[in-house]
């Protein structure tokens, strides 16, 4: 089963000097932190703030890359958690014709947002997270913490 | 932009990639099939590490966005044909990535860093224009490069 999910922002994470993406499914009931690393996440912000840098990132080449194909991203879906490692796949409409292509979350993410298409995470993922673990994990995040991507 | 012809046009090779430790930024060195010409480009640091695996032939354990980039062309049956370094303006290069498929071409504006990284995975060509070139000089471009020859020595050969 799979779950819409919406990125609700970006955290900065002091402890491991990287950023957490955080998705959210529609009723704000289950959350997804996904540990990225610096320049995707600034991919990530970019998209999310509607910025246009004054020159193509590598992901807005891997849109206008897909425009000129003709392709359409149909979905970005988190599809596995292993060794606290995600994946990801990435589904593209060609022609008449489904293609499935294996990415990172935050690769698929930050194409999903480019081409506002859904983002889904699968229910094994979610149950597999470790709720407990992250919650000692929040409890220890100060309000400071909390902030936009410094990129 | 128009792409000029490819026989006019002069290939080069991508000899490495070097740390600048003044800007922390990377220089992505590129050097034409006699030796005699070098255009050094600086990228970022994603650009440069993403560069410097596909020089390494390093497969990483996950694909990079570059590896994401070839797998989407070819997915979808496109053949990422060639690279051209078409312009440089106020020490801002600027590069066309070439894309074809049975008898269709695309042209598609890139930024070299990029541009480079994926010739490296798909195993293009990569060109520049006579004119970048001529104007990618500049006084202080010769003494930096005569530096640069000898951090190559010191720094172990990325090819």
């Amino acid at each position: 089963m799979l779950n819409q999910m919406n990125v609700r922002g970006l955290l900065f994470d002091p402890y491991n000097n990287a950023y957490i993406v955080i998705l959210r499914d529609e009723n704000n009931s289950d959350m997804l932190p996904i540990w990225v690393g610096k320049a995707e996440a600034s991919a990530i912000s970019f998209a999310l703030e509607r910025i246009a840098p004054p020159r193509p990132m590598t992901h807005d080449l891997m849109k206008t890359l897909l425009d000129n194909m003709d392709a359409k991203v149909i979905s970005a879906v988190i599809t596995d958690l292993k060794e606290n490692t995600y994946f990801a796949k990435i589904h593209l409409l060609f022609g008449d014709s489904e293609f499935t292509v294996d990415s990172r979350p935050s690769d698929a993410i930050a194409v999903a947002l480019r081409t506002d298409a859904p983002i889904f995470a699968s229910g094994e993922v979610l149950h597999k997270q470790n709720s407990e673990e992250l919650e000692r994990w929040l409890e220890n995040l100060k309000p400071e913490d909390f902030g936009k991507s410094d990129t | 932009m128009m792409v000029p012809e490819t026989n006019t046009l002069i290939p080069l090779k991508v000899h490495g990639v070097l740390v600048d430790p003044n800007t922390d930024t990377q220089i992505v060195v590129l050097r034409d099939e006699k030796n005699s010409e070098v255009l050094p480009i600086w990228v970022g640091t994603a650009e440069g590490t993403s560069i410097r695996l596909a020089l390494e032939n390093v497969i990483p354990p996950r694909p990079m966005s570059h590896d994401l980039i070839c797998s989407f062309a070819s997915h979808l049956g496109f053949t990422l044909n060639r690279v051209v370094i078409t312009e440089v303006k106020n020490n801002t290069y600027f590069s066309s990535l070439i894309l074809t498929k049975d008898s269709l071409e695309k042209t598609i504006d890139s930024r070299p860093s990029d541009a480079i990284a994926l010739a490296l995975r798909c195993q293009c060509p990569i060109y520049v224009t006579p004119e970048v070139l001529e104007r990618r000089g500049g006084e202080h471009l010769d003494t930096w490069l005569a530096k640069l020859d000898q951090k190559f020595s010191e720094q172990p050969e990325s090819e």
